[in-house]
């Protein structure tokens, strides 16, 4: 298992690296002159062609790459063509508040999208799935936009309960929490009442009922095990999917985090910023794979690695 | 009844709660929260070309003049001034007793350093070609500063007033350097820096020993960059802020509606055209031009689009910029298009294309409304809104002008100096052509720029006012540009708050920022 674990780990260089050739060419061949758009509409070509001196966007791209390339090796991502402070620190800056939004979304909109999945499916095509379904329909067609604002003027400007912006504490987290939570809670009650419902049918299912175990033992300790594999496997990809920051939510409600970094870099072309965010967010996706491959073994002990 | 004591032990709990949870929020008193649509990416005043930018700096920097909310100018750290007879040699009485947040004198000293600093080629600063005419700067005694000109430059004390023309502390500059002065600004104004946290606000509190007697009348400010709309708007009624710019047409309504907020809507110098590639058919020719310019109702225009907030052109350069003349509108008539262009040899129209520089939703709006507009006469437009990286590479930064893909183009200018200069030479001027500034017409007339040419050196007024008047009455013949609408500057504050305007530029003035 350890092996397997160090193998993985080593594998994930190579992707890497070619994540960090491809993203590097893609960004410098999107349209847009970022010496242009830093030196402001005010500027004249004197000034512009000052600021892509400046920026080292004057030299051929493969020495461009090169110096690139040799840098992050080093661990020097560069600095921000917006803001002129190093990519590193506006990441890190940035990195925390969204981990801790991904988080405690994720946290509550599990305990609640399973739980509905599994009353949804123990109780198939009755009153409670029906319920649990419409709920998990809407929570995945209400734009998060749009829940976002209803949330904030309800609570913030009408009640008044709440805070609308920033990240300084835990009511802080309230709103847009729910707000980035309720699709994933959606997703994650539809998954669970699939799975559920295809392994309730199964034999064993029924061995154990025979052998006269309660129900709730059937379900929560023998259903629920086996039913959880291809959750696990959507809850990864959505946990991957939040780390990268919600553009919308983060908008909404002034997040400082990474979404909106990546926003205002691809704006402005802050080719270093985009490019270690790519990277960030591709390292993000191995590790969360990884991870859940790893949980796919505890789950289900005849899963075995080589 | 039992069930109703509950209930009202709840609501009670309730109110509690929300009781705890609004005190939070309610700010300290002296300390204003002004929300903007947009971040700062610097706080050196000389190396930034965004208006709002430079609103924050103002918190930290003053210049040796300034613009007053109405955008004339005053005198701040200088006293007065004088002109030689031949525009070259200015000499300014600077004011006394003057102190940077750091301790050090303001006197000509500091000035003649922080003017040096911006004038270095090798600091590689964006608001360089601001000075480039200047030839030298000399401390003549420390309340004496003079400067040389190159040739004659008349709106040299505009140059001056801009917000960017900021002092710095010479010791400052010294301890951070030229690059590091960004994130620690040092100057004489109303506030000394605090902090500037990249994702939440750049702070600053009162300066003990600022000069004006009595001020700042708060303890403190927080600029905070909200970029989305209706955020800023909730902001402002539950408290958490004081101040919002920009504000969404469509927030109005229900903003006018609280009583803690005040809406405020005032003229602008931000005027809005649809530009021609005159190198190009049939943009080339001065009748399809006009037939263009009777094509559009610009009232409805500025009713539609700018929900009332903008009103139809008066001419080339909008009132409010010294020696702008004042222009009727082109009225608005499709007959009289219809019979241009048959003139011109379009009797059926033609197609062409129309982008907007902009893609947020009021020059969406514009832009569709242009093309039906367009489409009664026959011409049809595809429309493209471009994002700023295609914008910068399309248009902004398009090698050759023969080349160029841009046909009808939907565009914005704002004179930030607040006078003529800036206001049509990077417009009309042959010597402003894309890529090199924002003449996209790629309109060339003699006499326009010979007008601005002369102007720009001589410092006899009136002169200046009839050499200005014929560029514009030149343009209005030629209409390399059609001016569509001069917007209107749309913000709010809470009732507690005075003194912070928005000025025609859409510039920030708080000098006079105070809370009740």
């Amino acid at each position: 298992m350890l092996n397997y674990f160090l193998k993985r780990l080593l594998g994930l260089l190579p992707t890497l690296l070619i994540v960090a050739v491809l993203v590097f060419f893609f960004v410098h061949m999107l349209p847009g002159d970022p010496a242009r758009l830093a030196a402001g509409q005010d500027a004249d070509e004197a000034t512009i062609q000052l600021v892509r001196q400046e920026l080292g966007l004057d030299k051929p791209l493969p020495e461009q790459f090169l110096n690139f390339f040799m840098h992050m090796v080093q661990g020097d991502f560069g600095t921000s063509m917006r803001t002129r402070r190093p990519v590193l620190v506006e990441i890190s800056e940035r990195f925390m508040p969204t981990l801790l939004l991904t988080v405690t979304s994720m946290v509550w909109s599990v305990i609640f999208g399973m739980g509905i999945g599994i009353m949804s499916a123990v109780y198939r095509n009755k009153w409670p799935d029906r319920l649990g379904m419409t709920l998990a329909v809407s929570g995945i067609s209400f734009p998060a936009f749009a829940l976002g604002m209803l949330l904030m003027q309800i609570f913030s400007v009408n009640l008044g309960w709440l805070p609308t912006v920033g990240a300084d504490s835990w009511r802080h987290y309230i709103l847009p929490s729910l707000t980035l939570g309720a699709a994933v809670a959606a997703v994650m009650a539809r998954f669970t009442r699939a799975s559920f419902v295809e392994v309730v049918q199964e034999d064993f299912v029924r061995t154990a009922r025979a052998k006269g175990l309660n129900e709730r033992v059937v379900v929560l300790k023998h259903c629920l095990r086996n039913a959880l594999i291809p959750v696990i496997t959507m809850m990864g990809l959505q946990f991957g999917f939040l780390l990268g920051g919600s553009i919308v939510v983060e908008s909404v409600f002034n997040w400082p985090g990474l979404g909106r970094l990546l926003v205002d870099a691809v704006t402005m072309r802050d080719y270093p910023v985009i490019q270690t965010l790519v990277l960030l967010f591709s390292l993000e996706f191995i590790l969360i794979n990884l991870v859940v491959d790893m949980l796919y073994g505890f789950i289900n002990p005849t899963i075995r690695y080589k | 009844m039992k069930k109703n004591a509950s209930i009202h032990r709840t609501a009670q709990a309730l109110l509690a709660l929300a009781a705890i949870a609004a005190s939070g929020s309610v700010l300290a008193a002296g300390n204003a929260v002004l929300a903007i649509h947009q971040a700062p990416e610097t706080l050196d005043p000389y190396n930034t070309n965004t208006t709002l930018t430079t609103a924050v700096t103002k918190s930290f920097y003053e210049g040796l003049f300034g613009f007053d909310k109405d955008m004339k100018v005053q005198n701040v750290l200088a006293e007065s001034y004088t002109v030689s007879k031949d525009g070259l040699v200015y000499t300014f009485t600077l004011r006394k007793g003057v102190k940077f947040h750091d301790g050090t004198d303001f006197n000509a000293e500091a000035a003649k350093a922080t003017l040096d600093r911006v004038m270095d080629p090798a600091n590689r600063l964006l608001r360089a070609n601001q000075f480039n005419r200047v030839a030298k700067v000399e401390a003549v005694n420390p309340q004496t500063l003079r400067i040389t000109l190159k040739e004659p430059f008349g709106p040299f004390i505009n140059a001056l007033a801009h917000a960017s023309a900021a002092m710095i502390s010479p010791t400052a500059l010294k301890k951070w350097g030229n690059k590091d002065i960004a994130f620690h600004p040092v100057g004489t104004g109303p506030f000394e820096f605090v902090e500037w946290k990249q994702t939440d606000a750049i702070v600053g509190k009162k300066f003990a020993g600022y000069w004006k007697q009595g001020y700042p009348k708060i303890d403190q400010v927080s600029w905070k960059p909200v970029p989305e709309n209706s955020t800023r708007a909730a902001m402002l009624q539950t408290g958490e802020a004081d101040f919002v710019f920009t504000l969404p047409y469509e927030q109005v309504a229900t903003l006018e509606k609280s009583d803690k907020v005040e809406v405020v809507s005032a003229p602008s110098i931000i005027q809005r055209f649809l530009t021609f590639n005159m190198l190009q058919k049939p943009f080339d020719n001065p009748k399809v031009r006009e037939a263009i310019g009777y094509a559009i109702n610009k009232e409805a225009l500025a009713k539609v689009a700018f929900n009332g907030y903008a009103f139809a052109a008066q001419g080339f350069v909008p009132q409010g910029v010294e020696y702008a003349v004042k222009m009727q509108p082109i009225p608005y008539n499709v007959q009289k298009a219809k019979e241009l262009l048959k003139e011109a040899g379009y009797p059926n129209g033609f197609e062409s294309t129309l982008w907007s520089g902009y893609n947020n939703t009021t020059s969406q709006k514009t832009i569709q409304f242009l093309q039906q507009q367009l489409a009664q006469v026959g011409i049809k437009v595809s429309l493209e809104a471009l994002e700023p990286g295609k914008r910068a590479e399309l248009v902004d930064s398009w090698p050759d002008p023969k080349t160029a893909k841009v046909r009808l183009y939907y565009i914005g200018w704002s004179s930030s100096t607040g006078e003529a200069d800036w206001a049509m030479r990077p417009l009309f001027a042959t010597e402003s052509w894309a890529p090199k500034l924002a003449n996209y017409a790629f309109y060339s007339n003699p006499i326009v720029d010979e007008s601005i040419a002369k102007a720009l050196v001589s410092t006899d007024s009136a002169e200046r006012a009839t050499l200005y008047k014929n560029a514009q009455e030149q343009l209005a013949k030629d209409l390399p540009r059609i001016p569509l609408v001069t917007e209107k500057v749309l913000y709010a504050h809470s009732k507690r708050l005075s003194g912070v305007y928005v000025m025609p530029d859409g510039n920030i003035n708080s000098s006079e920022i105070a809370l009740k």
